[in-house]
């Protein structure tokens, strides 16, 4: 494939993935275009408020910088770089081109190159009383705080395992929230095991570590090896049952407290977004921590599309990672269009690739600690629903498990698990789980995208 | 039209703002905010009834969940937390075209 189709590398998703690597190709004299369905660049991490704002006192020097620091990157180099705000891909639309939707209408955006970089969104973990309105997923709590410059609940808690806790924490309670507790599926324990993998980011965990001071000096508790029971409420969210969790996450009910809330956080991890590189037919694995991830080498190429997938849609890595992640793609797509020599390549390379590396340790170090429990998989009840859209309930994937269903294509058709509005992006994580529990690994396959990955409204069409 | 205030913004709004309206209700809102953020602010938490008549509030937050759509300017299914408030917007909570054309689910 050479760049005679269209003279712009396409990017999809401008968070710390596609920025990087729009800023990297025009470091090489490469020009690209950013599609992103959000007004601004920086992705769900590093968007920043979206509306006007003097101050942020709620968001630490360290978040603050970061934001500045991808700002710069794409300031530097904007006249190589066009940005498409508040536009969605629909899919990949004959050879080489993408549908794209906006405002405006629909339209099509043909490609040389192609990098996607489409972030991850989370995980859900269905338990009795997750629709009640107040409870939120972690990372949208934060959103809100981030982008929206609103509370999303006045007494709250968070429930959850991984470093998102703590830093949700600090940020609710410096808006003015009162954050009554935290909650950490994982035991201290198995975080102290972890101290070798926590110094390859020094600073990181400093910064983790000053986070749990707060928490302290502010007085709220944080308590690890415990999480979510249900959640209770009439109208809205009034309070949740919270109990301490064995080591396979399996909560002890008759130890749990019930707590006062009138919102939550919930955060048990997070799925790449891979819904266009499956679209786009790019072979997938199944990761534990990840998700479906597209197979690629070590450049993050695909072999079969020679697309590059970058970021957390090709594994879960966080924004760091996903900056080298963008650049070793940008460096590749240099080199292959003939902007870099050999050795030119290699030596930046390397230098991202140590950096890379030591993220790695530091993140595979929070994944063992943050390693999902199947005890997680026992809050939901049998009246408990797990598809929301479509209001399937838990004994109905039972039901059709015990009557011969083994894969998920079979699973929806059966229950209509995954069917509705969210296209089971809310759903499917919890499916894919409970059928791995059944006993059925092999070909469970996953909930195939269609075309458009967006509903196409009619008036679209006039 | 009865006003609404906002409660649970972390900073303030900037001076030059706008109206929309929330259910018969006018309420401020600024250039650039999302829809879901003025219905936080002003203290809504249940926004969707969805097909299948069942209340939720905002759950993502990022427009995947589909748990947050509202009838924005007479368009049902619009995600409150995807779309930017525009002068004169008109949002409309807890509805959807079962509910409102008595279509009935088999």
């Amino acid at each position: 494939m050479t760049s005679q189709t269209h003279d712009k590398v396409v990017i999809v998703g401008g968070g710390p993935a596609g920025t990087a690597a729009a800023a990297e190709l025009a470091c090489h004299g490469l020009k690209s275009v950013i599609i992103d369905e959000a007004p601004k660049l920086g992705g769900v991490i590093y968007r920043g408020p979206l509306r006007k704002t003097d101050s942020l006192p709620h968001l630490d020097d360290n978040l603050k910088r970061a934001m500045t620091a991808l700002q710069t990157r794409y300031q530097a180099h904007r006249e190589s770089i066009e940005v498409k705000t508040q536009t969605r891909v629909l899919g990949p639309e004959g050879s080489n081109q993408l549908l794209l939707s906006d405002d405006s209408g629909l339209s099509r955006q043909p490609y040389g190159h192609l990098i996607l970089a489409t972030g991850c969104h989370e995980r859900s973990v269905p338990f009795p009383g997750w629709q009640l309105p107040g409870v939120m997923l972690l990372g949208g709590v934060q959103l809100q705080l981030k982008s929206g410059l609103v509370r999303p609940g006045q007494r709250m808690a968070l429930v959850g395992t991984g470093p998102l806790l703590p830093l949700v924490a600090c940020q609710l309670h410096k808006a003015g929230v009162d954050v009554v507790g935290v909650y950490e599926a994982s035991p201290f324990a198995k975080l102290a095991k972890e101290a070798v993998a926590l110094l390859n980011k020094p600073k990181l965990t400093l910064s983790g570590m000053s986070m749990m001071s707060y928490l302290k000096k502010h007085k709220i508790p944080f308590k690890y090896g415990w999480g979510i029971v249900s959640a209770q409420g009439e109208e809205q969210l009034s309070s949740i049952h919270v109990a301490p969790y064995d080591s396979q996450w399996r909560p002890q009910r008759d130890l749990a407290e019930q707590v006062a809330v009138d919102a939550i956080g919930v955060g048990y991890g997070f799925v790449a977004r891979t819904q266009l590189a499956m679209l786009l037919g790019l072979e997938h694995t199944y990761s534990k921590v990840s998700g479906y991830v597209p197979a690629l080498d070590e450049w993050h190429q695909s072999q079969n599309h020679s697309a590059f997938v970058v970021g957390d849609s090709n594994g879960l890595l966080g924004a760091d990672a996903a900056i080298c992640e963008g650049q070793l793609a940008a460096l590749r797509l240099a080199w292959q269009c003939g902007k870099i020599t050999e050795s030119e390549l290699f030596s930046r390379a390397t230098k991202v690739n140590n950096k890379l590396a030591r993220i790695k340790k530091f993140r595979f170090g929070f994944d063992r600690f943050s390693d999902r429990q199947p005890g997680l998989l026992s809050l939901a009840q049998p009246q408990t629903v797990v598809c929301r859209c479509e209001q399937v309930r838990k004994e109905q994937l039972d039901e059709a498990i015990a009557q011969g269903v083994k894969d998920i294509t079979s699973l929806k058709m059966r229950t209509r698990i995954g069917m509705g509005d969210c296209q089971g992006k809310t759903c499917s994580s919890y499916a894919l789980d409970y059928l791995h529990q059944a006993g059925l690994t092999e070909n469970i396959g996953v909930i195939k995208p269609r075309f458009p990955l967006d509903p196409i409204p009619f008036t679209l069409m006039e | 039209m009865k006003p609404l205030k906002r409660t649970r913004d972390i900073t303030p709004l900037p001076s030059r703002n706008f109206k929309i309206t929330v259910d018969d209700q006018s309420v401020e809102a600024c250039e650039g905010e999302t829809v879901l953020s003025v219905l936080l602010a002003a203290n809504y938490a249940k926004v969707m009834e969805n097909d299948r008549n069942v209340a939720s509030g905002a759950y993502c937050g990022m427009g995947v969940c589909h748990c947050c759509q509202v009838k924005i300017n007479a368009k049902h299914k619009q995600r409150a937390c995807q779309t930017l408030v525009k002068p004169h917007m008109s949002v409309e909570t807890l509805t959807n075209r079962f509910k409102e054309e008595g279509i009935k689910h088999d």
